[in-house]
């Protein structure tokens, strides 16, 4: 009884020595420091940087629309950058499971060290840096870039094509970056696909057309799904890709958090904004949470 | 049928040439910052006028090439290694103790029971889902109130904390696929919890271990974003000091500097991916 009872007892100190590192860790340098922007966020920002303790619920009132009155006034500015932070992000989401998605089935039907050398070929990219695969779109668009020299000296066009500095510059940035992000999850999808009921779709009667958004449309959403999430979620927040390919004239919600953090010093706007990606991001994993948990009890039932 | 529409003669060279499109769009950007890093044309980077070296020869300091806009660059191949002794230092430190306390919270939840574990599980990826942006500013705005000075350790304190995530991800997957009998058989024939663990469970697990030692690595030298916020001015590693680079015009040596940053992680991410293949 008592040796049970010591066993029990030495199981659950293995236990807590091995848990504790990483939970007080992502206590004090995770939870804490979110909790902290959270209170921020509803701090009045000081007169030269940092915040005064008073209850101030005007930073997102600039944002949305109920500012401090002959102080504060509302900018619509705000809400337009978030606006457009959101196109640019679902725009990257719908581009990369274009391209993905046939990649996917082309890798899938491939045999044995063939296969797992595209695999490897596509993962690679993955691991370059982020300011090096930034920096190589700015070597291709730019005017004096790879894309105009070589339509100039083909004499296609006179005048360099302003190729940097729009929202079709961002987006192809962001779908450089975050390419193999929507790939994998696909593919793990993709290349789980039973073929079976594909054929049996076929055996009654559907067209290739139907067989594809009746069965196999379906059976590979959780991959599209979860590809999306994962490339919605760092597009959004980005603030290195607007920056550099977008300039001044394509800003994003990232840039106004940098800019207030590093420039004009106005944390608890910042932090404000910061929690609006935050919330974003939150409900689009729930949703997904959610989701899949419908999604696996009607796999039990 | 359908797969074998996929496997017909048609379909299979359209997904063929479209497999290629795919990958150039993936390597070509690359291919081009390699074919231009040994391009004499320091104006015009498009236009290829002849093959040099000078490029990596100037980022160390060798310089045979000090034309005048060159200077602004040359004055800094002591910062140079400054910045990549910074950037091993946050790297190897962060990924190996993200490595160990990975690696133990994977092991006790792949053997333990508890209550709570599903949600605890969910907490403990949590910074894999958070935006870098947002943990950037949290921990700036943690470290700043809670008196420490923007430094390297404050880089490698926020490294650490979500990279031990993907360090436990990575262990997780190695462990979920393991036979525990061999375990048993340990316990059965005398061998205390800590002889099992390093004769037993180690050495199976290890190919993940080492994997997400080299994963965490990997993303602790390229991170931008959460670096950026709490490096302050003691702690540039190299992807800031590549930043700040190309904020002050696109030059041939960041060409040079991309290339050879390219070529070390493509080495250590081919390694890990090896390693992963091979455990299947």
């Amino acid at each position: 009884m008592s040796s049970a009872d010591t066993i029990l007892k030495r199981k659950r100190r293995t236990l807590v020595l091995l848990l504790a590192p990483f939970s007080i860790m992502l206590s004090v340098f995770f939870l804490i420091p979110l909790g902290i922007m959270m209170v921020y966020s509803f701090l009045e920002p000081g007169l030269y940087g940092g915040v005064e303790w008073n209850w101030y619920p005007y930073n997102y009132g600039r944002i949305i629309g109920w500012p401090l009155n002959d102080f504060e006034e509302f900018e619509p500015i705000y809400l337009k950058i978030f606006l457009n932070s959101l196109q640019i992000a679902l725009m990257t989401v719908i581009c990369t499971f274009l391209l993905s998605y046939p990649a996917a089935f082309w890798v899938s039907r491939m045999k044995g060290a063939k296969k797992n050398f595209a695999l490897f070929l596509i993962t690679l990219p993955f691991f370059a840096n982020l300011l090096v695969r930034i920096y190589a779109w700015l070597l291709l668009l730019r005017p004096t870039g790879f894309f105009n020299t070589v339509l100039q000296s083909a004499g296609l066009i006179m005048e360099p094509l302003d190729l940097l500095f729009n929202n079709f510059a961002v987006i192809i940035g962001m779908v450089y970056i975050l390419t193999p992000f929507m790939f994998l999850p696909i593919y793990a999808n993709v290349e789980k696909l039973d073929y079976s009921l594909v054929r049996a779709s076929q055996d009654l009667g559907a067209n290739p057309l139907q067989t594809f958004r009746r069965v196999i449309l379906p059976l590979t959403a959780p991959g599209i799904l979860g590809g999306s999430i994962i490339v919605f979620i760092p597009a959004l927040g980005n603030f290195i890709v607007p920056s550099f390919l977008g300039g001044s004239k394509v800003q994003m919600t990232g840039n106004l958090i940098e800019r207030s953090f590093l420039q004009s010093r106005d944390w608890p706007f910042g932090a404000a904004l910061a929690l609006l990606i935050m919330a974003s991001v939150v409900i689009l994993v729930v949703i997904q949470l959610n989701r899949q948990a419908k999604a696996e009890a009607r796999g039990v039932s | 049928m359908f797969d074998k529409i996929l496997d017909s003669k048609i379909w299979s060279f359209l997904f063929k040439g479209y497999g290629l499109l795919f990958l150039t769009f993936l390597y070509l950007p690359l291919g081009l910052i390699f074919v231009y890093s040994f391009n004499a044309n320091a104006i015009n980077m498009a236009v290829w006028t002849g093959f040099t070296f000078d490029w990596y020869l100037t980022i160390f300091g060798g310089a045979n090439s000090q034309s005048s806009f060159d200077a602004a660059f040359t004055e800094s191949p002591a910062r140079i290694f400054d910045v990549v002794k910074n950037s091993a230092i946050v790297a190897l430190t962060a990924s190996t103790v993200s490595t160990v306390i990975g690696t133990a919270t994977a092991i006790a939840l792949a053997r333990f029971q508890f209550f709570g574990k599903r949600l605890y599980q969910a907490f403990l990826i949590l910074p894999m889902i958070v935006p870098d942006i947002v943990l950037g500013i949290a921990l700036l705005i943690f470290f700043v109130g809670a008196g420490f000075k923007l430094s390297l350790l404050t880089v490698i304190i926020g490294h650490t904390t979500f990279l031990s995530s993907y360090v436990f991800v990575v262990v997780s997957a190695r462990l979920a696929g393991m036979d525990t009998s061999l375990e048993q058989a340990s316990a059965d024939l005398g061998a205390g919890p800590i002889t099992t663990f390093r004769r037993v469970t180690l050495p199976q697990i290890m190919p993940g271990v080492v994997g997400g030692f080299l994963l965490a690595f990997i993303i602790s030298l390229d991170d931008v974003v959460i670096t950026y916020f709490i490096a302050g001015v003691g702690g540039q590693t190299l992807p800031l000091f590549i930043l700040a680079m190309m904020r002050r015009g696109l030059r041939p040596q960041i060409n040079a500097l991309a290339v050879l940053l390219l070529l070390f992680t493509f080495i250590v991410a081919a390694i890990g991916l090896y390693l992963r293949s091979r455990k299947k």
